[in-house]
C-alpha cells in the first residue's frame, strides 16, 4: 500500500515537473522575448536591455530553467503580471477558491446523480430505461458548454430571472446571506458543467456494472439467497465503482477545461475566467502561472482519488 | 478477382495463415454488420452530409468577409437569411456552411496527428512491455492527467491561431488515450497464435509490429479515432469562442464569439442556437460511427 502510493506520489511530482517545464519552454521558444510583448517597439533599446537583465533573461536559456524552478519552488513565486504589475500568485490566489469551488460542487453532484444512473441502467441493460439513459448521455457529451451555459442564461436568468446572470457573489453581504447569495451564483455554472460531464460518470459505471454483474462472485451471492439490493450496490457496486474512481481522476482535466468555458459565459471570477482575460490582454505571466496551479490542481486531487481507490481495492491494501 | 484478394489481405482482423482464411471476406462481414446498426448509418450518413456542404460550400453560400448587409443588421431568422444575420450584418447560414471546412479540417488533422503518435507509442509499449511499457505508460498519463485547455490556450496564444496551428496543437494533446488503446489491444494480440507463427518462421520484428500487430490492433483505434474527431471539433469551437480561433476563417466557435464578446447574444438566440445545433450534428454524427464501427466488429455487442 505504502509502495503504491510512493509511487503515486512520484508520477504525481513528474507530472508538475512536466507542466513547468512544458510552459517554461512554450513560452521561452517562441520568437522574440518576452520583453517584445511587454513593452512598445518605440522603448529605447537600452531600457529593454536593463529590463532582460532584470528579469534575468540575459542568461543562456539553462540558468533561466533553473533560476524559475527556485524561485517557484522555493518562494513560491510565479513572477508578475504583464498587466496589472502584481505578482501572478496574489492575483491566482484570489481567484483560486472560486475554481475550487464551482468544480468540487459540480464533481459531486455529477457523482451523486451518475453513479447510480448508471447502475441502474446497467442492472436494466437494454430495457427502455436504459436506452434513454443512453441516449441522453450521448447527447450530453455533443454539447458545446459555452451554448448550453448561454441557454440557461436566457430562461433561468432573463426569462425567469430566478438566478444572477453572472459573477459570483453581490458586493456587501455578510453571513448566511453571503452564502446564500453566492450559491444562488452557483447554480446555473454547476448545472451547465454537470449536465456536460455526466455522460461519461454514466456511460463508464455502466459499462463497468455490466461487466461485474458477469462475475462469478455475483452469482454466489445471489446463489447465497442475498436480496437483489444487497447484491447489486454493495457487491456489485463496490467493485464497478474502481475503475470509475480512477476515471473520475483522469477526467479531471477534462472537467477544468469546462469550468473555463463555463465561468467565461457566467463571468465567473474564477481561474477560468482569468485565462479569458489573459488571453485577451496577451498577460503570458498570467497564463502560465494558472496552468501550473490548475496543473497542481489536478495531480493533488488524483493522488486523492489513488488513495480513495486503494482503500476501495482489497487487493493492494493487503499487498 | 484481383480486387478481392487485395482486400482479404488489408483488412484488420484477416488471418495472415493462408489455412485459416474465412469463408467471407471480413470487410463484407463488417459491411453487413455495419449496414444494420441504425447508429452506426445515421453517424455515417451525417458525416457525409457535412462534407458535402463542406466540399460545395462556394456553391451554396458566398464566403462571409467584412461587412455584409449594413441594413439588414441582426435580423431574426427570415426568406432571405435562413439563419438570421449577425451584428454586422453577415448571413449566419453562410457562417455555418464555412464553419463546416474549419470543423471537420480540424478534427481530421488532429485524429491523423493523435493516430501518429498515439499508435507507435501503444505499440512499442505494449509489445516489448518491460521497461519502455513503464516509460510509454507514464508519459501516456502525464498527458492524460495535465488540464489540455489551459495548455492548448496558452499554445495558441503564443503560436499564433492560424486554422492550422489549432490543428496541430488539439493534436498534440490529444493521443494519450489512442496510446492507451493500442497498447491494450496489443497486449492482447502478442500473446495470439499467428504471432507466434509469424516470429517462428522467422518474420522481422518490425514487419510483425506494424503489419500483423497493427492490422489487427486498428479497429479499435479507427473507433477511437471517431471519438477523438468529435472532441476536438469541441476543443476548436471552445478556443475560438476564448477568443482564439483563427480570424481569417469562419468557425462555429468563432460566431459565438462574436455575439458573446459584443453581448447581443442574450437577445439574439439564433447568433447562438444554428452553430451549436452544427457542433451537436458534427460530434454526434461522428460518435454514433463509432458506436455502429464498434458494433459491428465486437460480436459481443451486436444486437441479435
Amino acid at each position: 500500500m505504502t509502495h503504491f502510493l510512493i509511487a503515486r506520489l512520484l508520477r504525481g511530482v513528474i507530472t508538475v515537473l512536466v507542466a513547468v517545464t512544458a510552459t517554461f519552454l512554450i513560452l521561452r521558444v517562441m520568437p522574440g522575448d518576452p520583453t517584445t510583448m511587454m513593452l512598445d517597439n518605440r522603448v529605447p533599446e537600452e531600457i529593454r536591455q536593463q529590463l532582460l537583465k532584470d528579469f534575468g533573461l540575459d542568461k543562456d536559456l539553462f540558468t533561466q530553467y533553473l533560476i524559475f524552478l527556485k524561485q517557484l519552488f522555493l518562494g513560491f513565486d510565479l513572477g508578475t503580471s504583464f498587466v496589472q504589475r502584481v505578482p501572478v500568485m496574489d492575483v491566482i490566489l484570489s481567484r483560486l477558491p472560486w475554481t475550487l469551488v464551482l468544480m468540487s460542487v459540480s464533481m459531486l453532484i455529477t457523482a451523486l446523480i451518475g453513479i447510480p444512473l448508471g447502475v441502474i441502467a446497467a442492472y436494466r441493460k437494454g430495457s427502455f430505461l436504459d436506452q434513454a439513459i443512453n441516449a441522453l448521455s450521448i447527447l450530453g457529451i455533443a454539447l458545446f458548454i459555452p451554448w448550453l451555459g448561454i441557454i440557461l442564461l436566457y430562461f433561468l436568468g432573463l426569462k425567469i430571472p430566478w438566478f444572477p446572470i453572472g459573477g459570483a457573489v453581490t458586493v456587501g453581504l455578510e453571513g448566511w446571506d453571503y452564502i446564500w447569495d453566492a450559491t444562488k451564483h452557483l447554480v446555473l455554472p454547476v448545472v451547465s458543467l454537470t449536465i456536460v460531464h455526466l455522460a461519461s460518470y454514466v456511460l463508464y459505471m455502466r459499462a463497468s456494472t455490466i461487466d461485474v454483474l458477469n462475475e462469478e462472485y455475483i452469482r454466489t451471492a445471489r446463489a447465497k439467497g442475498l436480496k437483489e439490493r444487497v447484491v447489486l450496490w454493495r457487491h456489485a457496486v463496490r467493485n464497478s465503482l474502481l475503475s470509475t474512481v480512477t476515471m473520475m481522476g483522469l477526467q479531471l482535466g477534462a472537467i477544468v477545461g469546462g469550468a473555463i468555458l463555463t465561468e467565461t459565459v457566467f463571468a465567473y471570477p474564477g481561474l477560468g475566467r482569468l485565462i479569458y482575460e489573459a488571453v485577451k490582454e496577451h498577460d503570458y505571466p498570467i497564463l502560465q502561472g494558472t496552468f501550473l496551479i490548475l496543473a497542481v490542481t489536478v495531480v493533488v486531487v488524483n493522488i486523492l482519488t489513488d488513495i480513495v481507490y486503494s482503500y476501495l481495492d482489497p487487493k493492494i491494501t493487503n499487498s | 478477382m484481383e480486387n478481392t484478394t487485395l482486400v482479404k489481405e488489408n483488412v484488420p482482423g484477416s488471418l495472415p495463415l493462408s489455412i485459416q482464411q474465412p469463408r467471407t471476406s471480413p470487410l463484407r462481414e463488417f459491411i453487413k454488420h455495419f449496414r444494420r446498426n441504425r447508429l452506426g448509418v445515421i453517424g455515417l450518413f451525417g458525416i457525409l452530409a457535412l462534407l458535402l456542404l463542406a466540399v460545395f460550400a462556394p456553391a451554396i453560400s458566398d464566403r462571409p468577409t467584412g461587412y455584409g448587409d449594413v441594413t439588414n443588421m441582426l435580423q431574426p431568422p427570415n426568406a432571405q437569411y435562413w439563419f438570421g444575420t449577425d451584428s454586422v450584418g453577415l448571413s449566419i447560414f453562410d457562417q455555418v456552411i464555412w464553419g463546416t471546412r474549419v470543423s471537420l479540417y480540424v478534427g481530421l488533422t488532429s485524429a491523423v496527428i493523435s493516430i501518429l503518435i498515439g499508435v507507435p507509442i501503444g505499440l512499442l509499449s505494449g509489445y516489448y512491455g518491460g521497461r519502455v511499457s513503464h516509460i510509454g505508460m507514464a508519459i501516456t498519463d502525464i498527458f492524460l492527467t495535465l488540464p489540455v485547455l489551459p495548455l492548448m490556450i496558452i499554445m495558441a496564444a503564443v503560436l499564433g491561431t492560424g486554422i492550422s496551428n489549432i490543428a496541430i496543437i488539439i493534436g498534440l494533446f490529444s493521443w494519450p488515450q489512442i496510446a492507451r488503446v493500442t497498447r491494450a489491444e496489443t497486449l492482447a494480440i502478442r500473446e495470439k497464435q499467428y504471432i507466434e507463427a509469424a516470429r517462428a518462421i522467422g518474420t522481422k520484428e518490425s514487419k510483425i509490429i506494424f503489419r500483423h500487430v497493427l492490422l489487427n490492433a486498428f479497429p479499435p483505434i479507427l473507433v477511437n479515432m471517431t471519438i477523438i474527431m468529435g472532441t476536438s471539433v469541441l476543443s476548436e469551437a471552445g478556443l475560438s469562442f476564448l477568443g482564439l480561433g483563427d480570424p481569417m476563417s469562419w468557425s462555429w466557435g468563432t460566431i459565438l464569439q462574436n455575439a458573446h464578446s459584443t453581448g447581443v447574444i442574450i437577445h439574439a438566440w439564433w447568433l447562438a442556437l444554428f452553430p451549436s445545433i452544427a457542433i451537436v450534428v458534427l460530434v454526434l454524427s461522428f460518435n454514433f460511427l463509432g458506436i455502429g464501427i464498434n458494433e459491428a466488429l465486437n460480436p459481443r455487442l451486436r444486437k441479435r
